[in-house]
């Protein structure tokens, strides 16, 4: 164990480097053989909400035979005083060195998360390049929704899962505590749970690039290697693992209350989305089991609120019966509930009203786009009607602030539908004085969130060209001069990310070595803007001979893609068909209107889902 | 509406949680542990709680104390063991008892730090008729007189003792303390040092 008092004293917010938080696990270590570490790529206050950590912390430590402990990327000032004092990353636990566990799991949020899993390893004494690490040290992998293209990151790991996590994690103990009964070598284990469901070892793969660098071929050079390799899912929701001790932080972070997830999946089909196709097929959890685990995690936590998670909270078919279900016992105990993207009607509005007693903040909506045609090239099934009526409702309620999300650099946009943002917004606007009376009106504020589009993997849009920083800072200034309104407020966000996390998006194992490069440059915290260093990325993509616009470029109709090592259900034809339909303009109903073949129903006992 | 005095220690990795953390985990422990607590009304209702002096972060205590009003009557030993069994470790419950305290007569607090290196002795410090040290304020940096805040300051081998005002009307923490005499006690180098606040006390010194 490490002694890390003298540290602390000279840190920001020490308490996020202490551990021993109620409800965190305490376990004797000499009787664990398994040892596994959770790594979240980023800072506590950022990462201790995240719910597949808490997942997968109740599943390990539900073994007697594991003990999972947890570790967070420090930062900047606790990292500089670990590394003048020779202190390596330790797990917050039982403050244990990172390079003495069996495995370091990552999880994989978010592209820009990427430098600070080198920094983590670098800071725990762990080989960063799996092919540096010897037979003592830790199995490095990692899942999570980046994971669905893991190839930028190929080189570090020595293993991914593909998909959800609560069922192969146990068959990933049970083959590695078969393995060291057997005393194996390190390079069995990782052929032994080739075999498992899931799983992609990518050192087992050659990789192959034509000339003009897109893929040829990745070719597996053992037997047990597959390829594509189909991911994992949980087929019934009311019988897996949820975690009942949530872990109550001392120090404040963000989302700290109760997380109930409500369903997994959606219907929508939006062709931006890539949460939207890569968790397909819908599940649902039951209310009773709902409202029997929202009861539990209030006793054991004591939270003050509870949010619901889903990708749509309004397409869960029983949430009449599941608001009702948990208002019984949260009204009147001062916990409040969170209902984040809820479609506004007059149910949603009763409900609110009876949720938030008090304050009217504000309500978001998110039409993603302002013209009806460019909504119909997403697929964002919303009319400017359904928003206008909305907000009409909205605000005949006494809300008087509305915040409405769009993207800009979207496929097929022209400037017709960046200045239709500015006009829906204005709309809104006048919505406001059409529905409250003059003497009633306290000023009415829209707040318009503009973000850049990101081409994902497994979109309909994966084929598509991603806007150059400056086409986007274009359409960011052309969008600012189209507003004429006071009462619309807008903000948006720095190009120069949203082109990197595109290029690591749709990347392939050739940037292993930029990202190295980054790192070795300082790289780091790159998701903060105040560590975040452009230029730094720059010179490491020179020095590796890498082109950023090779990535962000348009996609051949014919080309491999790396990603595709993953099978997650939803077809490349459908994608394609999307795509196709997107170019025209044509939009696609919803799962349960019509199904539209995507593919994921294959993954359902009996081959169906929704309808 | 029913009113309670909790006194509680806090130690070990607790000392690393600020004030307004401590706030916010005492809250949860109260829900977990079914203390009937009183909330305040209005937009934002909150639970009713008052401390009597915030700890600063870093600090042991073996003093802290706290009112707390509850929506019914309640057996204290209840509700010292039903919170004890939820609090996060270092943060422990010592008595509970109904009916308000008398944080309201606080003047002093003792404390006790203890630095790596002792200074020979106090006397010329304390003896001093003006004890200047910087004060960061909103405006820039000030020089402050502390030597009325200081009642006592008393060596006891390892350790060394203090009684400062503390209280609303004045508050002086030890910490400050020991900077002043690095500052103002030739040769006297105190190093890394810990602190633990060990009473509260009145105008006449006596524990509340």
């Amino acid at each position: 164990m490490i002694n890390i008092d003298a540290l602390l004293k000279k840190v920001q917010k020490p308490a996020r480097y202490v551990g021993g938080e109620l409800n965190s696990y305490a376990k004797d270590v000499s009787r664990t053989d398994i040892r596994y570490g959770f790594c979240f790529p980023d800072t506590y206050d950022v990462g201790l909400c995240h719910l597949g950590m808490k997942i997968l912390y109740e599943v390990l430590n539900l073994r007697d035979d594991t003990f999972c402990e947890r570790f967070f990327a420090p930062w900047t000032d606790m990292e500089q005083e670990m590394r003048a004092a020779n202190v390596p990353l330790f797990s917050l636990e039982t403050h244990t060195p990172a390079a003495e566990f069996d495995f370091l799991g990552f999880t994989l949020q978010y592209e820009m998360s990427y430098t600070n899993i080198l920094n983590m390893l670098d800071l725990g004494g762990v080989p960063i390049f799996a092919k540096d690490r010897g037979e003592d040290a830790p199995f490095v992998n990692a899942g999570g929704p980046c994971a669905y293209n893991p190839e930028p990151l190929a080189e570090f790991f020595d293993f991914f899962t593909f998909g959800e996590g609560e069922e192969v994690i146990n068959e990933l103990m049970d083959e590695y505590a078969a393995w060291k009964k057997r005393g194996g070598k390190r390079i069995e284990y990782l052929r032994a749970i080739s075999k498992i469901e899931g799983i992609y070892v990518p050192s087992f793969y050659d990789v192959e690039y034509n000339e003009d660098f897109t893929l040829r071929s990745m070719a597996p050079r053992l037997p047990e290697a597959g390829y594509p390799i189909p991911k994992r899912i949980i087929a019934d929701l009311d019988n897996v693992v949820y975690p009942k001790k949530f872990i109550v932080p001392y120090s404040d972070i963000i989302h700290d209350r109760v997380s109930l997830e409500v369903f997994r999946g959606c219907i929508r089909g939006c062709r931006f989305c890539q949460a939207g196709m890569i968790y397909r097929p819908v599940r649902e959890k039951s209310p009773e089991t709902l409202v029997a685990d929202a009861k539990a995690i209030i006793d054991a936590t004591g939270y003050e609120e509870i949010g619901l998670l889903s990708l749509s909270t309004s397409d869960y078919t029983r949430l009449e019966q599941l608001t009702d279900g948990l208002l019984e016992f949260t009204e009147g105990e001062h916990i409040g509930l969170s209902l984040p993207s809820l479609r506004v009607d007059n149910f949603s509005l009763d409900l609110l009203n009876r949720v938030q007693k008090v304050r009217k903040s504000g309500l978001t909506f998110a039409p993603e786009a302002g013209t009806q045609r460019m909504r119909d090239v997403i697929n964002k099934n919303v009319t400017e009607e359904d928003l206008l009526h909305s907000a009409t409702l909205a605000f005949q309620n006494g809300y008087n602030t509305i915040k409405l999300y769009f993207m800009i650099g979207l496929p097929y946009e022209t400037n017709e539908d960046i200045e239709g943002i500015a006009h829906l917004a204005q709309a809104v606007v006048s919505a406001y004085y059409a529905a409250v009376p003059k003497g009633a009106r306290r000023g009415v504020q829209v707040n318009i969130s503009v973000s850049s589009f990101v081409p994902k993997p497994f979109t309909p849009f994966q084929w598509a060209r991603q806007n150059t920083p400056s086409e986007l800072r274009k359409k960011q200034q052309l969008l600012k001069n189209t507003i004429r309104s006071k009462q619309i407020k807008y903000s948006y966000h720095e190009s120069d990310v949203s082109v990197l996390e595109g290029v690591f998006a749709r990347g392939d194992r050739r940037l292993c070595a930029v990202l190295y490069e980054a790192w070795r440059r300082g790289c780091k915290l790159d998701s903060w803007s105040e560590t975040f260093r452009m230029d730094k990325w720059l010179e490491a993509f020179s020095a590796c001979g890498i082109d950023m616009e090779f990535y962000t470029r348009e996609r051949g109709a014919d080309e491999r893609f790396p990603w595709e090592i993953c099978s997650v259900g939803v077809s490349r034809e459908f994608l394609a068909r999307e795509n196709e339909k997107a170019r025209n303009g044509e939009t696609t109903p919803n799962c349960r209107e019509k199904c539209s073949a995507c593919g994921a129903a294959a993954l359902c006992e009996g081959g169906k889902c929704c309808v | 509406m029913f009113d309670y005095t909790v006194r509680y220690e806090k130690s070990g990795r607790a000392i690393y949680v600020s004030h307004l953390d401590f706030v916010r985990a005492f809250n949860r422990a109260m829900r977990r542990a079914h203390v009937p607590v009183a909330f305040s009304e209005g937009f934002n209702p909150h639970p009713k709680l008052s401390f009597a002096m915030a700890l600063p972060i870093f600090y042991q205590s073996a003093c802290e104390l706290l009112e707390v009003e509850m929506t019914y009557a309640v057996s204290p030993d209840e509700v010292l063991c039903a919170l004890n069994a939820v609090l996060p470790e270092g943060i422990r419950i010592l008595s509970v008892q109904s009916g308000k305290s008398r944080m309201k007569e606080l003047r002093y607090a003792r404390y006790e730090a203890i630095p790596e290196n002792m200074p020979k002795n106090v006397d010329t410090f304390l003896q001093m008729s003006e004890i200047l040290i910087d004060k960061k304020t909103k405006s820039g940096v000030r020089e402050t007189d502390i030597r009325a805040d200081i009642n006592s300051v008393v060596l006891r081998d390892d350790r060394i003792e203090m009684v400062l005002s503390s209280g609303s009307a004045a508050n002086l923490k030890p910490d400050v303390v020991i900077a002043a005499m690095n500052r103002y006690i030739d040769g006297f180098s105190s190093g890394e040092c810990s602190y633990t606040r060990v009473a509260f006390l009145d105008s006449a010194l006596e524990e509340i």
